[in-house]
């Protein structure tokens, strides 16, 4: 899957999560680009993001993932 | 060896020292003997020895086997399992064995049964609640293949018991803390200059103004029926601030004496009397405890397929918004409850500092949409200061509500304080006959402490105004030479002259009549 793919797929995640059609993540974007994305929120998109591309993150992962980009490295390294 | 005490100043003194003399590949083991004393310093005997030896050896032991069978998921699990079990059974046997007695007797009375358990005296060590948690965090870690097992059984013990933290945390992990704790540290002019301005404001805000708070609060607390109504609403709205002073003030000690030797430790509270609603509040205030419940009881929680299965159903049922909102809930429930049973063995804990924040917490959530449709209607703009400064002073008031639990010696003491609150009979007595002096004698204070507590309140304001925007001492240290001695002599006098050092030892007034 390319990597554009990816991040069209993670916009309608994003988008279905925090309720807001505006937004647009790019590989830099961080829980402080998004207004309700706090720790709570957190758990619901990994679980959403999981369930759309099939792949489980390790608790490693979900809690020292730092921005998208590094979330979509994951999910490459798992569809692999 | 409390953290403000002579004692502990001699030894942190000496243990910097040789820090520094020895060679930098043993410094580690200096922390470590360092530690072990300051461990057992109040509190040897084998009772004691024994509680450190079963956490360490659990956590030593446990967490080789974990990484040994890292390919092998099941056995792995298992020795994280009896991991985790042989710490909580301890930390549970020790903290809260009077805490299920007193519900056994609640129960008995409730039946009629003419029985009542006994309640016992545990001799605990020292920081145990914190290093049972640092070490599961420790076990669990390996599990996740965050990070690997230590080999040294004494570098281990060093994690495990790193003097500092002993007391009020921060909680610490192991993936970030080991490289500060056996690396191998210079001695640094500016880490010096840095550490002993963080131990002297901690000094500050612990001596100079929890302290004094106390004075007032426990005075008040003492004798609710006396006082009532306007003293008992104003402990009970300082005693928040007393409690910030003290907490936040050790950890500054702590992290001061780490910095020094070159130890950088996680920060526990970020400005938390500037959030405006509860869930920012506890973003801010004792940060680490928070990350470890989240990380280690609220994620795996939430990730679980009890809980993904609840979800869907509650989807279902409820719709995707409000459905995904139940599972979440529960969650924060749990883990609510969980951080007020670890602030101690009673129920004025579990509601104080667990359940009441739950409720504030989950009533922000769902009244946000109604309160959104309450400004919109009205047209209140909430984008201006006076909205922030609503909302903060509405936090600092739900947090000072849920406070009277903490500081209430049990849960029938808290609600009679709340009715006191609202006792209105005999306060023209206590305020009328008063002038200013008497007044501030009735509640444990003199007009001196009153000046001086009001000039630190405000300095602590502005500090913590500027803490907003920034690190406070590294702009002070960009300062001219002239400024950044004169506010450090100020803060050393400060101290010396007008801090609280107990009763019956009164060296701040024996100065001051010098002057």
């Amino acid at each position: 899957m390319e990597k554009e793919e990816i991040y069209e797929r993670l916009n309608n995640v994003f988008r279905d999560v925090f309720d807001d059609e505006g937004i647009v993540v790019k590989p830099e974007t961080t829980a402080n680009d998004i207004e309700d994305w706090d720790s709570l929120e957190h758990i619901n998109l990994i679980v959403a993001v999981e369930q759309e591309f099939g792949i489980k993150f390790n608790m490693n992962e979900v809690t020292t993932m730092k921005n998208v980009g590094e979330m979509v490295d994951i999910i490459i390294s798992r569809m692999n | 060896m409390a953290l403000t005490s002579l004692v502990f100043a001699l030894f942190s003194i000496i243990t910097v020292a040789i820090y520094f003399i020895v060679p930098k590949k043993i410094q580690w083991i200096v922390l470590l003997i360092s530690s072990i004393i300051f461990l057992f310093y109040d509190n040897l005997n084998l009772e004691t020895v024994v509680q450190a030896l079963i956490i360490l050896l659990s956590s030593y032991f446990c967490g080789r086997l974990i990484d040994k069978y890292k390919e092998n998921s099941k056995k792995s699990k298992a020795f994280l399992i009896l991991g985790i079990f042989l710490i909580l059974t301890q930390l549970v046997y020790l903290k809260y064995t009077n805490l299920f007695l007193s519900t056994a007797n609640h129960i008995c009375n409730l039946f009629n049964i003419d029985y009542q358990f006994k309640f016992v005296q545990r001799n605990s060590l020292i920081g145990i609640s914190y290093y049972s948690l640092i070490m599961i965090g420790y076990l669990v870690d390996i599990f996740r293949g965050v990070t690997e097992a230590q080999k040294n059984i004494f570098k281990c013990a060093l994690f495990m018991s790193y003097f500092p933290i002993l007391s009020s945390g921060p909680f610490i992990r192991y993936e970030d803390t080991k490289g500060e704790l056996y690396g191998e540290h210079k001695f640094s002019y500016e880490f010096m200059c840095s550490g002993l301005v963080r131990i002297l404001w901690g000094l500050f805000k612990i001596l100079v103004i929890s302290q004094r708070i106390g004075m007032f609060v426990d005075t008040v607390w003492a004798d609710l029926n006396a006082y009532r109504a306007f003293f008992t609403i104003a402990a009970v709205l300082f005693f928040p601030l007393q409690l910030y002073t003290n907490f936040s003030g050790s950890i500054d000690i702590i992290m001061g004496i780490s910095e020094f030797m070159g130890i950088r430790l996680p920060e526990n509270f970020t400005v938390p009397f500037a959030s405006s609603t509860m869930t920012e509040f506890w973003r801010n205030w004792h940060i680490t405890l928070g990350a470890w419940l989240r990380d280690y009881i609220f994620y795996p929680l939430q990730k679980s397929d009890i809980m993904q299965k609840l979800n869907k159903k509650c989807k279902k049922i409820f719709g995707k918004k409000v459905g995904k909102k139940i599972p979440l809930y529960i969650s924060m429930l749990i883990m609510w409850f969980a951080i007020g049973v670890w602030h101690g063995g009673a129920y004025t804990y579990i509601i104080g500092s667990g359940l009441l924040q739950f409720l504030f917490i989950f009533l922000e959530d769902v009244l946000e949409p109604i309160s959104k449709r309450i400004n919109n209607k009205l047209g209140i703009n909430t984008e201006v200061f006076s909205y922030r400064l609503y909302k903060t002073i509405r936090t600092y008031l739900l947090f000072s509500f849920s406070m009277i639990f903490f500081r209430a010696p049990s849960v029938s003491g808290a609600i009679n304080a709340i009715k006191s609150c609202f006792m209105l009979n005999n306060i023209g007595a206590l305020l009328g006959r008063s002038n200013l002096s008497n007044l501030l004698n009735n509640i444990g204070l003199d007009v001196k402490d009153f000046i001086v507590l009001s000039g630190a309140i405000f300095i602590l304001f502005i500090v913590e105004k500027l803490a907003l925007k920034g690190n406070v001492r590294k702009k002070l240290f960009k300062q001219n030479i002239v400024f950044r001695w004169t506010v450090l002599y100020v803060l050393i006098f400060m101290i010396i002259i007008f801090g609280c050092y107990g009763a019956g030892y009164n060296p701040a007034n024996f100065i001051y009549r010098q002057f």
